[in-house]
């Protein structure tokens, strides 16, 4: 079931096309990483869907939005840099994005009080938001984009300003996000994305070059090579090698076999055993997989 | 000290409200972050330029967000 | 309309943190007082700073209370109206620039809600602070000199303030408009100072601009009866402050909130 589908999305600034043409959906309740290099459009990309920045060209269709509906209720929005009325607490601004967003103040003062303690700011909820560090900024800003409840949430780079601490919180809170909301988020750190996320959407120079769940993306891009090394050089082995309905390719190099898997895992477990078994006279076996960040590299290179 | 006493009436409320003035845009000197220029500057064009200076500072001074 | 009021209370919750409600007044208060007493005392001063050389006659004559009442509100077309442009000038672009206006919209908050409440509450600022500084004018004027009555004074600041809404809405109008308050704040003065030279040099031909609204109220204050010019002057301020609220809410809308 898809909450959002964006079709032909277009951006030009002054002329140079930054988006040239995105096509995506994002399905309900997912996780979605929107995942680039810096300058890729991730930011941009994130603006039009929020409302804040007009298309070129392009629509943007919520599914359950009636016709003429403003899509900004079912949007919640965390900019890259969360910028505040500092002279605000931060149980205020809470209360004031709930009721812009059509919370009761009553409504609005719950809820409120319920994302203080999610995102662990409860503490700080009467001190001005101007004296807030970076990373309670960071967490303010995710509870202003929950506080009405929406069915998207997109943070833009929600962990890259901050320090390994901070980062592993917000991440943690995501990961408890799940549940309860569909989310979309960029980043430029691919093990960030890796760890929340199921789907993955590769931009790069305004185009979306890769996509899918991360199993999809596995299974499409992740090749795995295990070397097998043996004392002396045996047909026998290499047959067995060639012949195994778990390899994909072989190569042989004297008494180097290297072998080409996809399931790194079980292909493991059971030439090992095979070997253990025959009593073939290994000396080295060594795994190595292209993982999704030479996936990324790849891409990015191309 | 006769005149005095006869243009206090008119004077006094006068001289308060630009006490008041004075104070607050001292307290609110103290506890903002960041003015336009430095704050020693606000603080002596405050404490002596009479009437304009605390108008100026929050006018001009006053640093919002 | 709730959201509305959300944003106008808002407005005015700030202006009380950041103490508007406290120095706006008070240095309006200070703007109209000083006639008045500065008038009354000119013996004295004059006395104070060594008094007049012997055979000198001091040839002032003493002003009436009317007279003294339209120079005290007449201190307020120039230093009120900074006042008034400069405090209003970043009301749109410095929280545009600060990126907090992004933070907002991305609410589902109307543009035109987002801008009015912010009009609507500075002009509730500036009537008030207005209005008690004009009273103690007139308070000081009875109490030195002689009482003049009321309803005229009242409706001499009721124009005063109309055209001081117009300079106003000036103000909000290029906040929205330009990325920086200072340029916003400068153009605007540039754009009110233009409009009342114009106006008063031309005056026999622009009997209707806004710009005239501070004469006829004066000439109310000085008993010369009401100009058949205020109705159509006081009723094109009005139709200027609606329509460059109207154009404030469309350049705002059109603009990139997040570049």
């Amino acid at each position: 079931m898809s909450l959002i589908q964006i079709s032909g999305l277009k951006k030009s600034f002054q002329g140079t096309e930054v988006i040239k043409g995105l096509d995506f959906s994002l399905g309900k309740g997912k996780c979605i990483a929107l995942l680039g290099p810096n300058g890729a459009g991730k930011t941009t990309t994130l603006r039009m869907l929020s409302g804040l920045m007009a298309p070129t060209s392009g629509t943007i269709t919520f599914t359950d939005a009636k016709k003429g509906e403003d899509i900004r209720h079912f949007i919640g929005y965390l900019p890259q840099f969360p910028v505040f009325y500092e002279w605000m607490s931060g149980l205020e601004f809470l209360i004031y994005s709930g009721k812009l967003a059509g919370l009761k103040h009553k409504q609005a003062k719950e809820r409120a009080m319920e994302l203080l303690q999610l995102v662990g700011i409860m503490d700080a909820k009467n001190r001005r938001v101007g004296k807030y560090s970076g990373g309670m900024k960071q967490r303010l800003g995710i509870a202003q984009a929950l506080i009405h409840s929406p069915e998207l949430i997109m943070l833009d780079e929600p962990v890259s300003a901050l320090d390994p601490l901070g980062r592993r919180e917000v991440l943690d809170l995501l990961e408890g996000l799940k549940k309860e909301t569909t989310i979309l988020f960029s980043t430029h750190i691919l093990n960030d994305a890796e760890e929340v996320c199921d789907e993955i959407l590769f931009l790069h120079n305004g185009e979306i070059v890769e996509s899918g769940t991360m199993n999809e993306l596995r299974d499409r891009h992740q090749q795995a090579k295990i070397d097998f090394i043996f004392k002396t050089k045996s047909e026998e082995i290499e047959t067995y090698f060639t012949n195994h309905e778990l390899t994909q390719s072989v190569n042989i190099d004297g008494k180097r076999n290297s072998v080409f898997v996809k399931d790194i895992e079980r292909a493991r477990q059971i030439f090992l055993q095979e070997i253990l078994e025959k009593n073939w006279p290994l000396e080295k076996f060594e795994l190595s997989s292209m993982t999704l960040e030479d996936v990324f590299m790849k891409v990015v290179r191309k | 000290m006769d005149a005095l006493a006869q243009y206090a009436p008119i004077l006094l409320p006068i001289v308060i409200i630009q006490l008041i003035l004075l104070i607050v845009s001292i307290i609110d000197l103290v506890r903002i972050e960041k003015t336009n220029g430095p704050k020693w500057l606000w603080a002596i064009i405050i404490l002596f330029v009479n009437i304009i200076g605390p108008i100026l500072y929050f006018v001009i001074g006053r640093r919002n967000n | 309309m709730i959201q509305w009021m959300t944003l106008l209370q808002k407005e005015l919750l700030e202006m009380w943190r950041n103490f508007k409600w406290i120095w706006m007044p008070i240095s309006f208060i200070l703007i109209g007082v000083q006639k008045p007493i500065t008038t009354y005392y000119m013996p004295q001063i004059i006395d104070s700073l060594g008094g007049l050389p012997e055979g000198a006659v001091l040839k002032i004559p003493t002003p009436t209370a009317r007279e003294v009442i339209m120079q005290g509100l007449g201190e307020y077309t120039s230093l009120g109206a900074l006042i008034i442009v400069l405090s209003t000038m970043g009301i749109i672009a410095a929280e545009r620039k600060s990126g907090v206006a992004a933070m907002i919209l991305v609410k589902p908050v109307s543009f035109t809600s987002f801008v009015t409440s912010k009009w609507a509450g500075g002009v509730l600022l500036m009537w008030l602070s207005f209005f008690i500084g004009c009273l103690t004018t007139w308070y000081y004027t009875g109490l030195l000199f002689d009482w003049v009555p009321f309803g005229e004074f009242l409706q001499a600041y009721f124009f005063y303030a109309l055209w001081f809404t117009f300079i106003l809405t000036v103000s909000v109008f290029f906040s929205s408009m330009l990325r920086t308050s200072g340029t916003a704040g400068f153009i605007s003065l540039a754009v009110v100072i233009i409009v009342s030279i114009v106006s008063s040099t031309l005056s026999r031909w622009l009997e209707w601009s806004p710009a005239q609204l501070t004469s006829y109220a004066n000439e109310i204050l000085l008993d010369k009866g009401v100009s058949e010019y205020l109705l159509p002057a006081g009723l094109l301020a009005g139709v200027c402050i609606i329509i460059l609220l109207a154009l404030s809410v469309m350049i705002f809308r059109k603009k990139e909130l997040a570049a």
